[in-house]
């Protein structure tokens, strides 16, 4: 397992050095939405219906909705963290494809669809701690860019500069591999011995047996 | 003396907020040492950003997590205790005071399943549920706002005359089937037996028991020990970083019922949002999160 520390934006070959399990800090320039919406507008962005609000080119796209508010100062964004990727899997390969995304990001991971998408343009999901509002909000350094300010605040779409955001850990590789459809399937291969050691711990906890201090 | 419409009102929404800017003792503890006992490094440091982030939010008085969830309260009624004012409402209110007052601002995630529009406020908003103790003269409040990660992911089966080694089976093939997405490591609740109704309510509160305190029933202490090893050799580890740290606590609850046996499993993510406290007659105010005394 290797540390890793990316300025966005990042090219190609620093997302495809990356590995499985690697730790990795984000600094500079990343977008971020938290909305199923924000994610139709951007598809029909992507077929000519309505304009971005920014370019999405190769960005390092987040699933870290806000807390936010319109200030005399501007877009404040009181607190961040994020949300389920799996919820955008059959919106993200055309969004990954077309724009060259290097970076998602979010918690739970995504498809084989959105693995193979990511390892075509070279692309990788990291890892974010669901439950760190305080450590990624204090990570935000500067609001470059809000885009769709008619959708609630955690839907739009955010442009932000960050310094040491993380660690987070890639979860899907730009290689094709998906850390998360390996855990899934380990543990279902794993399923079967762990059976057996239910079935002898029951059988000594019905003799009287108590737990086993080798277990 | 009585409680107080009040009273009802400012603990309820008190309890709230404490349960979304502070972790509980017991699960920084826990977390502190499945750390100490974890084998994958990346798995380590997830744990102990995950004691960073809830040190951060409780010294600056901000949310560990940004969903907070929806209001979840059990109430215990005693029999000896004494009402001012419509306390039922107090409760609805307090909710709606803490929207308008709490800082950080909460975000919008009580949900009309109709529509999907997000609001502050929806039909059966609070969801509160109700029981009575003998001879206490006080109420007994629990609050487990329920967020969107850690509530998604529960499920009930309804079997037949089950055989122990069915039930573990079922519970493990729930377990693999959340894959990871319910913020790991999570405390597992377990109900088995009563009927479809009472088998989720006795999963849920499963959930809320100090963590890693054994059942009472000798055959289900056996049951979670041998079920928190097996989950914890399934390899998800915290946030899905791999490792031995998939659960911290796996708690099960069991109710006689018919031959037919519904099995109830659901999750509390690492964050364990549970706050609880005792409101006499005389006003006076007890926090319980210590010493470990059965809920249901
Ligand atoms: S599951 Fe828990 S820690 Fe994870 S995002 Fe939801 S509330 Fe936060």
């Amino acid at each position: 397992m290797a540390t890793h520390h990316l300025t966005l934006p990042v090219d190609v070959e620093a997302i495809r050095a990356l590995r499985l399990g690697d730790l990795v800090t984000v600094d500079g320039e990343i977008v971020a939405t938290g909305g199923l919406p924000t994610h139709k507008r951007i598809i029909e962005a992507m077929e000519g219906k309505r304009e971005l609000p920014f370019p999405l080119e190769g960005a390092g796209f987040f699933h870290l909705p806000s807390y936010s508010r319109d200030t005399d100062q501007g877009f404040e964004i009181v607190y961040i963290n994020p949300t389920t990727s799996t919820r955008f899997n059959p919106l993200m390969p055309k969004i990954i494809r077309h724009y060259g995304l290097r970076i998602v990001c979010g918690k739970g991971g995504l498809d084989a669809e959105c693995a193979r998408a990511m390892q075509e343009v070279g692309c990788v999901y990291l890892s974010i701690l669901g439950g760190g509002a305080t450590l990624h909000t204090d990570a935000i350094k500067e609001v470059t860019g809000v885009g769709w300010s008619d959708l609630v605040t955690h839907y739009r779409l955010v442009k932000m500069r960050v310094e040491d955001l993380g660690p987070l850990t890639v979860g899907i590789d730009a290689h094709g591999n998906n850390g998360y459809d390996q855990l899934e399937s380990r543990a279902r291969e794993r399923l079967p011995a762990l059976m057996e050691e239910l079935r002898v711990a029951r059988e000594r906890a019905a003799a009287g047996g108590g737990s086993d201090p080798a277990a | 003396m009585a409680i107080t419409y009040e009273a009802v009102k400012s603990l309820t929404a008190d309890l709230y907020e404490w349960s979304l800017k502070r972790i509980p003792d017991d699960a920084k503890e826990a977390l502190d040492r499945a750390a100490a006992a974890e084998t994958n490094e990346s798995a380590r440091k997830v744990l102990s950003m995950m004691r960073r982030s809830a040190d951060r939010a409780e010294n600056t008085d901000r949310f560990v997590c940004s969903d907070s969830g929806v209001p979840v309260y059990f109430i215990k009624v005693g029999t000896q205790a004494r009402f001012e004012g419509d306390v039922k409402r107090a409760i609805s209110d307090g909710f709606a005071h803490l929207v308008e007052t709490i800082q950080p601002p909460l975000l919008k995630h009580v949900t009309n399943p109709l529509t999907n529009e997000r609001s502050y406020a929806g039909k059966d908003m609070p969801m509160v549920s109700w029981d009575m103790i003998d001879g206490a003269d006080y109420i007994d409040i629990t609050c487990a706002p329920k967020a969107l990660g850690s509530g998604r992911w529960a499920s009930l089966e309804i079997f037949s005359f089950p055989t122990l080694e069915e039930i573990e089976a079922y519970i493990l093939d729930v377990i693999v089937k959340t894959a990871a997405q319910q913020c790991p490591p999570v405390t597992i609740g377990v109900g088995i037996g009563g009927t479809f109704d009472y088998c989720t309510k006795i999963a849920k509160l499963a959930t809320l028991r100090p963590l890693g305190t054994p059942s009472s029933e000798p055959v289900l202490a056996a049951m979670e020990e041998r079920l928190l090893k097996a989950v914890n050799k399934l390899g998800f580890g915290p946030m899905g970083t791999g490792g031995d740290t998939t659960a911290l606590a796996i708690h099960i609850e069991y109710a006689s019922g018919h031959g037919f046996t519904p099995v109830a499993v659901c999750f509390n993510c690492w964050i364990n949002r549970r706050t609880r406290a005792r409101l006499y007659n005389d006003g006076r105010i007890e926090r319980i999160g210590g010493p470990w005394r059965r809920i249901i």
